[in-house]
């Protein structure tokens, strides 16, 4: 292999580390969410769409301090939400209070990607991990 | 004179022999031959590959930086590119419009789960999402067409080797992406060949892939994939029609369920409110 180009991969390879690490989801990269930030909101449901490819949440909310606005969290489709742990379509119902850990959009909208969301009133949480149903495989 | 009269017997003969070429009779169609019962029972030898799959993203995320394709020097300079536009979080987007991920790249980095269905001369590959998701490998012994019309899943032909499926694939639309991750990616840009061997042991699906693809690659990429068999029937597979959200569910004035388009962007996510 030429010196140029092997050069190039290993460079590939290396930056591709940093990519890794984040929980994309179905579809397409969620890398227009800054994963290694969370910023957590208070709110009230006001819309579940309960859609592929990707599921979203809107709630009505504030992080502390900041002014109400209505975030859209997204997630990854129904049927993987199902299989990674025990989501419904109902899971979540407009006007449910909730508090929400997310990784915001990185051009600073009011979006993110959903990390956990927890029912205040029930205490009823779940988050949106796929890779934790995955465990050892055997090769 | 004598020239002329060479050139009309040249146009005569050449009309005639359109006229005869218009009147041959077309060939005998191939048919396809209904499934017998010893077809249906020989259905029964065959590996248990029932249940749902899902692919181990764990994996693909580490052969991402392990295992890369080795792609040409052009490829690879647009690679970097990619991942230099993954770092400023501009992810380049590759699967776009819900068109599908297409082959080969559904077998190596799809998140979402497929089943895998036998009839007599055929193995067919459902997937959830992206509701093109589908593969048909034909295993009744025929060949490729000489010239297939390109598609994204390509012409597949199968052959059992003892508890293995080995297919063959050509065909694909030179559009389809060979991408190691959603943000990478590199059409394949034509006369793409893979041979894949798929096999399962202990609720571990193993897809071995031997990508060619000399328009983009210096050498076949080789690559294991895996997926683990989920049996719970609450694991279902699901309805995917991957449109759906660029739409909200809502009651028209005459009360009526009714799509409402929502504004997105190219990758599908939702665009919040300003």
């Amino acid at each position: 292999m030429k010196t140029a180009l092997k050069q190039t991969l290993c460079m590939s390879a290396l930056l591709g580390l940093g990519a890794a690490a984040y929980p994309v989801s179905a579809h397409h990269s969620t890398t227009m969410f800054a994963h290694d930030k969370v910023v957590s909101i208070s709110g009230v449901v006001k819309e579940v769409h309960w859609t592929n490819p990707h599921v979203a949440i809107y709630v009505e909310g504030a992080a502390k301090g900041d002014k109400p606005a209505t975030w859209v969290l997204e997630m990854t489709s129904p049927g993987n939400l199902m299989r990674a742990g025990t989501w419904k379509r109902n899971s979540f119902k407009p006007g449910d209070k909730v508090d929400v850990d997310m990784a915001p959009l990185r051009e600073g909208g009011k979006g993110g990607a959903l990390k956990k969301i927890t029912n205040t009133e029930s205490g009823m949480s779940l988050n949106a991990n796929l890779r934790e149903q995955e465990g050892v495989v055997e090769k | 004179m004598k020239h002329f009269l060479n050139v009309l017997a040249a146009a005569l003969l050449a009309c005639s022999a359109t006229s005869f070429a218009q009147n041959k009779p077309a060939e005998k169609p191939i048919i396809n031959p209904a499934p017998t019962a010893k077809d249906w029972a020989d259905i029964g030898k065959l590996p248990d590959w029932s249940g749902v799959w899902n692919p181990n993203i764990s994996d693909q995320d580490k052969q991402h930086v392990t295992n890369p394709p080795p792609w040409n020097a052009k490829a690879a300079a647009r690679i970097q590119f990619q991942q230099a536009e993954l770092k400023a979080g501009r992810p380049t987007p590759l699967f776009v419009n819900c068109l599908p991920e297409g082959h080969p790249s559904w077998m190596m980095i799809s998140h979402n789960a497929l089943e895998i269905l036998f009839t007599p001369g055929r193995v067919t590959m459902l997937g959830e999402s992206d509701g093109g998701r589908l593969r048909r490998i034909y295993t009744d012994g025929r060949g490729h067409p000489l010239d297939p019309d390109p598609t994204f899943h390509g012409h597949s032909i199968g052959k059992w080797e003892g508890n293995v499926l080995v297919i063959d694939t050509i065909g694909v639309l030179p559009q389809s992406y060979i991408a190691p991750s959603e943000a990478h990616g590199i059409p394949n840009n034509g006369d793409m060949h893979t041979l894949e061997r798929i096999w399962v042991e202990k609720d571990v699906m193993h897809v071995y892939m031997k990508i060619t693809a000399p328009n983009v690659l210096t050498k076949p990429y080789e690559t294991t994939r895996y997926y683990f068999r989920q049996r719970a029937r609450k694991f279902d597979i699901v309805e995917g029609v991957c449109q759906e959200g660029y739409f909200a569910p809502r009651i028209d004035k005459d009360g009526y369920h009714v799509y409402e388009p929502q504004p997105h962007d190219v990758g599908g996510n939702r665009i919040p409110p300003k």
